[in-house]
């Protein structure tokens, strides 16, 4: 199931956000050894998770983590804006229609061959996602060995800048354009998954 | 602020390429502005599908071409190698930090600073559930590179490698995919490769020996292979399975 979170009020407010930020905790601080906040030892929390944050969540049927992403608003502060504005030798887009894609996620419970499948669907409802709610634009900083994959997806990459080698890491800005036909270039490369995207229904506060 | 345009025009130009030739043309214009001699792009043999279907585009000197040719320079040329265990562009002279180098590897370089050809930088292209490749650029021998031009040359190597791909595809609709092995070929291939026979397989998995044995006939009929250990090396090389499905647990 893919569910599309917004207006989250508390991070730990539905079984899908916990899931999320604990797999995002073994994922980019256990693995990839981010220096990133930790709540709880057990949930991976930064200052960008808040209400205006957006977030594409693939669970299985038992409601575990599969992948998931995290959607910043352009117009307010980003990672690409505060943290690594030197990636940048064009203005980035900073629109209301224009997102950026931030903690890509897949679960390290996945093996090979799921991973490619989960990464295709998490994908295909970025772009679904984007084409039903007018976002014309992502963008995102990457380490380049992820850039050929990214290509590799068939839709519409740009770089935003050259990239720069940052605390040991080659990194990269780049800018994603959607269009009616982004689904079409997926489709051509053979990883388009379209399935239905459900809003979260925000609990109320008790 | 100027390369980054380059980038661009460069990427401009790709967008509109309806040929490996004007790729060819392309790459090479741009591998002479970065201060290179040659460039070469291709996949790393890929062993599934003919040499004629794998990309290969280069402008090097023919007795470059003739030289790595005869001395069949392709998954075993150490340049190839080392691209294989990083992800991001490296120069030549930096392959001794990458991989542990045979005495054959340094008798390989040293005979390629005889035909005249000196140091590189290679952008490893690897997309998963495909055979790697790389985008080279060479130069002669006493021809230093210009170093601050290589994250121009990183970005530039990314998108042709794709570009190329799209062209291949183009060309040969249907065959980058193929037909995805079935998740129990997969699983007794990984029992394969952790080397145990095929009634130790049955036992792990709990089905029947005939089973298994069906498996990985069908198996090595997709990768049209006869040995046990060649489907292994198959499934790893095209990505069925990963070295990570082999060593956890």
């Amino acid at each position: 199931m893919v569910t599309i979170a917004e207006r989250v009020r508390h991070p730990f407010e539905s079984r899908a956000l916990r899931a999320m930020f604990a797999a995002r905790k073994q994922v980019f601080v256990d693995l990839l050894r981010w220096d990133v906040p930790v709540i709880d030892g057990r949930y991976e929390v930064d200052q960008y998770d808040d209400e205006h944050a957006h977030y594409i969540i693939l669970t299985d049927d038992e409601g575990e983590h599969l992948g998931s992403a995290r959607l910043l608003q352009t117009i307010r502060p980003h990672i690409l804006d505060t943290l690594f504005p030197e990636l940048c030798d064009i203005s980035p887009p900073a629109r209301p229609d224009a997102l950026e894609i931030t903690r890509f996620c897949l679960d390290r419970r996945l093996a090979a061959s799921e991973r490619l499948e989960i990464r295709n669907r998490l994908v295909s409802a970025l772009v679904d996602h984007a084409l039903a709610s007018s976002i014309r634009t992502y963008c995102g900083v990457a380490e380049l060995g992820w850039l050929q994959q990214i290509l590799a997806f068939g839709w519409r990459c740009r770089p935003l800048g050259l990239p720069r080698r940052v605390d040991g890491k080659l990194l990269g800005a780049f800018a994603i354009d959607i269009a009616a036909d982004t689904p079409a270039l997926l489709e051509a490369s053979g990883l388009y998954r379209p399935e239905p995207l459900q809003a979260a229904r925000t609990p109320e506060l008790v | 602020m100027v390369k980054f345009e380059r980038a661009e025009l460069f990427l401009r130009d790709l967008a509109g390429l309806s040929s490996e030739g004007q790729l060819s043309d392309a790459l090479a214009e741009i591998s002479r502005e970065m201060g290179f001699h040659h460039f070469a792009l291709t996949h790393h043999v890929d062993v599934r599908r003919s040499a004629r279907t794998a990309i290969r585009l280069h402008n090097y000197p023919a007795d470059w071409a003739q030289y790595y040719d005869e001395n069949r320079l392709g998954l075993s040329d150490p340049v190839h190698r080392a691209s294989h265990v990083t992800s991001v562009g490296f120069t030549w002279s930096q392959i001794p930090q990458l991989i542990a180098l045979t005495r054959r590897d340094h008798d390989i370089l040293a005979r390629g600073v005889d035909q005249g050809i000196g140091d590189g930088f290679t952008v490893p292209a690897h997309v998963p559930g495909e055979s790697n490749g790389s985008c080279s650029f060479a130069n002669p021998v006493n021809w230093p590179i210009q170093s601050d031009d290589l994250p121009l040359a990183q970005l530039v190597g990314s998108f042709a490698f794709e570009a190329a791909r799209r062209l291949w595809r183009l060309r040969s609709p249907g065959e980058l995919t193929g037909e995805p092995l079935t998740d129990r070929q997969r699983e007794c291939i990984i029992w394969v490769a952790r080397g145990k026979t095929d009634w130790e397989i049955s036992r792990i998995l709990g089905i029947s020996h005939e089973t298994v044995i069906r498996h990985l006939k069908q198996a090595r009929e997709r990768y049209g292979v006869t040995k046990r250990t060649m489907l292994a090396v198959h499934a790893l090389f095209d990505g069925s399975i990963s070295f990570f499905d082999i060593f956890r647990r």
